[in-house]
């Protein structure tokens, strides 16, 4: 039933990763080029190290030993030098790299289509602005750097080995069989097997998190051993995956240990046997030695941060993922002429084959005030959200002033038509900033005006009172607000966006019945003179209302006056009774 | 710790040895390539060279077998040691209830899962790389000091001051890499913040804005990490130079003594293997002392919680009620056995505290005893006993992830036609066809999957599920609508025909068929008797209710 957010493809990652580095050419090749060099004058220290073993037991003299020792130390401090610069650049490139990629996922993620966030569970877009952004900063602040200084310490030692002697050659391409088919045998495996394990992970964090908020409810009706029970079928999911991967490094960690030691051995037989027919000297086979050994350092990085890389790169995909989800609207230009809406014989499905909307017709008049009741489920929500241009109709059209509502800019709309459910949500911030959220330039609103709005839903007063009036910090973290203190910041906003048409759908029906008093005085200033489409359960609303539509089964199957509907006899005459009584 | 430590047992010992056989078989290494070049000086191409790379190769594959199983090993600690943590934590919670919730807050013991199993994990992970490296130490510093007392000082002595010199250093990073990672979480925040209230967003516009304030904060991280850069990139340079400068006074001064003829060529070789390797052993103390020092922390944290004990505990004689009356002394109500009492206030606190109190969940510094049961006080009873012959469904009452099967049929002991006749008494058979799978279906983590109203149903159909003797229910039909509320409150009414049933409600639809009233004002019982008795007689009563529904605007 879910269906989650797209995942790129290779070849859009690639596409991305070629689109970066054209973007950036010049600080990478800035970048290689400092690595390089860095690397090099490092290289030259085994080399200096075996003229030195040479000297030393040439019985050379302590001055040529003194003088290789200085150069020694010359290519070392080079060498440190040229690593800072290196290390700070790949960083600082790292971190734009970041920058961008992580704003234009949320650019993108703010124009994502509503519907398909919600088949999709704000969950999966969750994990993607956090932990996948997170992976991906992990990847890109320590593997690409340490895998680029690896990459380059190894393609310049092996440079440097080959220089000594070319038959160092041999020895080193023995190794390479090994390593090749165990890093290719474990990279197909590995990046499945932590993806699993990773999840396994966030099972666990999430059952005990359900675990802990639910606490009163586990104990009250005894669901311990239930929960219990869903805790260990999760560790042993983990355990599974632990395993999985913990098989994998069994045989890949050995298998390269060998690699890496194949080479040496080598080294030293070959080499040995080359001095002992004294094709080459005693400092030529130090050095080259040394240079074996010195490979099996960069090459080790290399191999342990492929995987880090795959991780990095599934983030990464996931991320650009995002972008693949096609528009859900797209700007005609037309401007609507007069306030009038419409629906148009509209049909309305969120899951193909399963309509929930079978053809409502509704005119709405400028200045009306419309209550839509029925059962739950019946798709009374659905005709708001339609009506707020939330979504368009499957089929059908929802029409204001005569341009359809999904045709207009989500900004332009917003001005025209706002909807405020029940679900309300302080975003962190200051007051002032979730006041402003939905202006067109948020710096040039004067704090008379946002008082002004505070005062025309009654909330000057306890707005005045907070720590730090409209500069105070609030949602997660900040300063709490009540559920009747977030709604009002809700219709403030409305008041400052200023729409002349205003969806309500059930907006104060989680609210204390006492905090609602305060509430229908701060709506009803809201309220006037605007169009408003009431979704309500209780039925005092519908009573008040000019007319009230009965929503069952997808349909309108009432349409009239609260008197007219009374009169009829129908399913509404027959609720309003039993309120009554 | 300790008893991490002591349940994990050979598991840790056998880490700790092959972490100890494998630092040693690397360490060994440069030796034997040094004794290897020492034998090509010495016989040229011949047996005591093939003998050398032989030596070479099997200490390797020691290195190797032992490196694995130490790996496996302290993967199988570190395992142990999370997982024993979450059920234990998990066990506790659940056994906790709502104290849990009043005394600490939700996140301090989730983070358990999030970074506490891994930290207690990390710390005894390392375990074997530590002692490992305190062996490895040893043995190449005797190894020195008999080819060398000089050099092999300057060894011992030299890289453990190495390792001091980049402390400064590596704290200035720490400050700097907590201020980043601190705006990286707030970043995070702001994202998931925005994911969270998108669809409240899109009704009331404001993408553009939080657009820029995302570009805004994200441009403040970048500036935090390229200042960690700054000072990381310096750290990478003094970890090329430090002990760069140290192989080079190794390597000049062994230079002179090989020329001097005190040690040989090999040995040179050797020690320069050694003043490399070295850095391995001492990078696992500073990585060891690190995680032991945040295990600590971790474990200090987990005792507490799992320190914390319930405040009502079971008596030491229990009682078992009789099914009764049950009356709260505070405000004098008495709910008669049997009947189906809804409860009224005028401060809507009142009957919240009440619904608490009658189900033996006392406010903090409140009687349990405070309310009887069929002449028992609540205290007197054990908890068990107590939780299910009294079940209250609040409006906080929890839904887990799980098949909605487990999810309602909390007692185990239901067959399927009990099942669908609460489900139909909670009105709730539109959520079982909305799942494809029926009672089969899977229900989302805190049961996201359903909306408001039809969690509330669930909700409903699994306390009525529990038959227990007494049945307080919590604003129960608050998020659903007018219609369903009538259906439910005539089906609760024969679901629960002849048992005791508590509901507190505002709604005339639910009043109407409460066989009593109880009328709360200032925080004692006012009134008592039918709905309709008390709307033409009580004015009080009448303004409470009537001022409720005359706000519902919308």
């Amino acid at each position: 039933m879910r269906d989650a957010l797209p995942i790129a493809g290779t070849g859009l990652l690639r596409s991305y990763l070629r689109q970066v580095a054209r973007d950036h050419r010049r600080a990478l090749v800035g970048i290689v080029v400092l690595h390089g060099a860095a690397a090099a004058a490092g290289l030259v220290v085994p080399w200096l190290v075996g003229d030195l073993v040479a000297a030393a037991t040439g019985g050379g003299e302590n001055a040529t030993i003194d003088r290789l020792a200085a150069v020694i130390a010359a290519c070392l401090i080079a060498q440190t030098i040229l690593t800072r610069y290196a290390r700070l650049r790949s960083a600082v490139f790292g971190e734009v790299v970041l920058a961008r990629l992580r704003e234009d996922f949320v650019d993108e993620a703010l124009t994502l289509p509503i519907g398909v966030v919600e088949s999709a569970g704000t969950g999966d877009l969750l994990t993607r602005t956090s932990r996948d952004v997170d992976t991906l900063g992990w990847s890109v602040r320590f593997a690409v750097p340490e895998t680029v200084v690896a990459l380059v310490t190894a393609v310049c030692t092996i440079v440097a080995a080959l220089l000594v002697g070319g038959w160092v050659a041999v020895p080193l391409v023995l190794g390479v069989p090994v390593l090749w088919l165990a890093t290719r045998w474990y990279l197909k495996r590995a990046r499945d097997g932590y993806i699993r394990e990773h999840a396994s992970y966030s099972q666990i964090n999430a059952t005990l998190a359900e675990t802990v908020e639910g606490a009163r409810t586990v104990e009250a009706l005894g669901l311990g051993d239930q929960r219990r029970e869903r805790i260990d079928a999760d560790i042993a999911e983990s355990y599974a995956a632990e395993s999985y991967t913990r098989r994998l490094r069994t045989v890949f960690f050995p298998a390269v240990e060998i690699g890496y030691l194949i080479p040496v051995a080598g080294t030293l037989l070959f080499g040995g046997w080359l001095m002992a027919e004294g094709s080459i000297t005693l400092a030529e086979l130090t050095a080259a030695v040394l240079y074996v050994r010195f490979l099996i350092d960069p090459v080790d990085r290399l191999l342990n941060w492929m995987d880090t890389l795959q991780v990095g790169a599934t983030s990464l995909a996931r991320l650009l993922g995002v972008a693949e989800v096609p528009d859900d609207r797209v700007a005609s230009g037309r401007t609507p002429a007069g306030e009038e809406i419409e629906l148009d014989a509209v049909r309305f499905s969120y899951v193909e084959g399963r309509e929930v909307l079978h053809g409502v017709d509704l005119e709405l008049t400028a200045g009306e005030r419309l209550a839509v009741v029925g059962p739950s489920g019946a798709g009374k929500s659905t005709i708001g959200r339609l009506i707020a241009g939330i979504q368009g109709p499957t089929r059908g059209a929802v029409t204001l002033g005569g341009v359809g509502v999904t045709e207009l800019e989500l900004d332009d709309l917003r001005r025209r038509v706002a909807l405020l459910t029940q679900e309300h949500h302080v975003f962190v911030g200051t007051v002032r900033d979730n006041l402003q959220l939905a202006l067109e330039s948020p710096g040039g609103t004067d704090d008379d005006r946002l008082w002004a709005a505070l005062d025309a839903v009654d909330a000057r007063e306890w707005v005045g009172h907070l720590p730090h009036g409209l500069d105070t910090m609030v949602g997660s973290g900040g300063h709490r607000l009540t559920d009747a203190q977030a709604q009002h910041l809700a219709l403030a906003r409305v008041v400052l966006t200023d729409p002349h048409t205003l969806v309500l759908d059930e907006a104060t029906s989680l609210i204390d019945p006492r905090a609602a008093r305060a509430l229908e005085r701060s709506l009803s200033a809201v309220l006037e003179g605007r169009t408003v489409v009431a979704i309500a359960h209780r039925l005092y609303t519908a009573h008040d209302a000019d007319r009230v539509a009965v929503v069952e089964d997808g349909e309108i199957s009432e349409l009239g006056s609260h008197d007219e509907l009374v009169a009829r006899g129908g399913s509404y005459a027959a609720l309003w009774k039993s309120w009554q009584s | 710790m300790t008893w991490i430590f002591r349940v994990q047992g050979w598991t840790l010992i056998g880490a700790i040895a092959f972490g100890i056989v494998w630092m040693v078989a690397q360490a060994t290494i440069p030796a034997v390539i040094g004794a290897a070049i020492d034998a090509v000086v010495d016989d040229g191409f011949g047996t005591s060279l093939l003998l050398w790379t032989g030596v070479l190769l099997v200490i390797g594959g020691v290195q190797a077998t032992a490196g694995i199983m130490r790996h496996r090993l302290a993967v199988q600690t570190w395992l142990d040691a999370a997982y024993r943590t979450v059920q234990l934590v998990s066990t506790h919670a659940g056994r906790l209830g709502s104290e849990l919730n009043r005394r600490v807050a939700h996140g301090e013991v989730v983070s358990v899962g999030a970074t506490d199993i891994a930290n207690l994990g990390n710390a005894v992970d390392v375990m074997g790389r530590f002692v490992g490296s305190i062996v490895a130490y040893l043995v190449v510093a005797a190894i020195l000091l008999e080819a060398s007392p000089t050099l092999g000082l300057v060894v011992l002595i030299g890289v453990p001051l190495l390792m001091l010199a980049t402390g400064p250093l590596l704290r200035h990073l720490n400050r700097r890499n907590q201020h980043a990672r601190a705006l990286q979480g707030e970043l995070n925040t702001l994202a998931s913040d925005i994911v969270a209230g998108l669809r409240v967003l899109r009704g009331i516009g404001g993408e553009a804005m939080f657009d820029r304030r995302y570009r805004a904060a994200s441009q403040d991280v970048k500036r935090a990490g390229v200042q960690v850069a700054r000072v990381q990139s310096y750290l990478d340079a003094f970890q090329v130079l430090l002990p760069g400068a140290f192989v080079v006074l190794v390597v000049w001064l062994g230079a002179r003594f090989a020329a001097s003829g005190q040690i040989t060529p090999g040995d040179l070789i050797a020690f320069y293997g050694y003043a490399t390797f070295l850095m391995l052993p001492l990078r696992t103390f500073t990585e060891a002392a690190n995680k032991l020092i945040r295990g600590h922390v971790s474990a200090r944290h987990i005792t507490r919680i799992l320190g914390i004990v319930p405040s009502v505990t079971d008596p030491v004689a229990p009682v078992s009620p009789p099914d009764g009356d049950l009356v709260d002394a505070p405000t004098g109500t008495v709910v008669r056995q049997g009947l189906l009492t809804a409860l009224v206030s005028d401060d809507p606190r009142d009957v919240v505290a009440l619904a608490d109190r009658l189900g033996g969940y006392p406010a903090p510094g409140g009687d349990v005893d405070a309310v009887t049961y069929g002449g028992v006080p609540l205290g007197a009873v054990a908890r068990d006993e107590l939780r299910r012959r009294i079940v209250v469904n609040d409006t906080g009452s929890a839904l887990f992830s799980g098949r909605l099967r487990d999810a309602l049929d909390v007692r185990h002991a239901t067959t399927d036609a009990e099942i669908e006749r609460a489900v139909a008494s909670a009105s709730a058979g539109d959520v079982l066809e909305t799942l494809t799978d029926g009672l089969d279906a899977e229900l989302a983590e805190r049961g996201r999957s359903l909306s408001g109203g039809q969690r509330q149903r669930v909700v409903l159909a699994r306390a009525l599920l529990t038959e227990a003797d007494v049945l307080v229910l919590v604003e129960p039909t608050s998020a659903v609508d007018s219609h369903t509320e009538a259906r439910i409150a005539g089906r609760l009414r024969t679901h629960r025909a002849g048992r005791t049933t508590i509901v507190t409600s505002s709604s005339p639809l639910v009043l109407d068929v409460a066989d009593e009233v109880v009328f709360l004002s200032g925080g004692r019982v006012a009134a008592r008797g039918k709905h309709h008795h008390l709307m033409t007689t009580d004015s009080r009563y009448r303004q409470v209710l009537t001022r409720e529904e005359a706000e519902d605007v919308a």
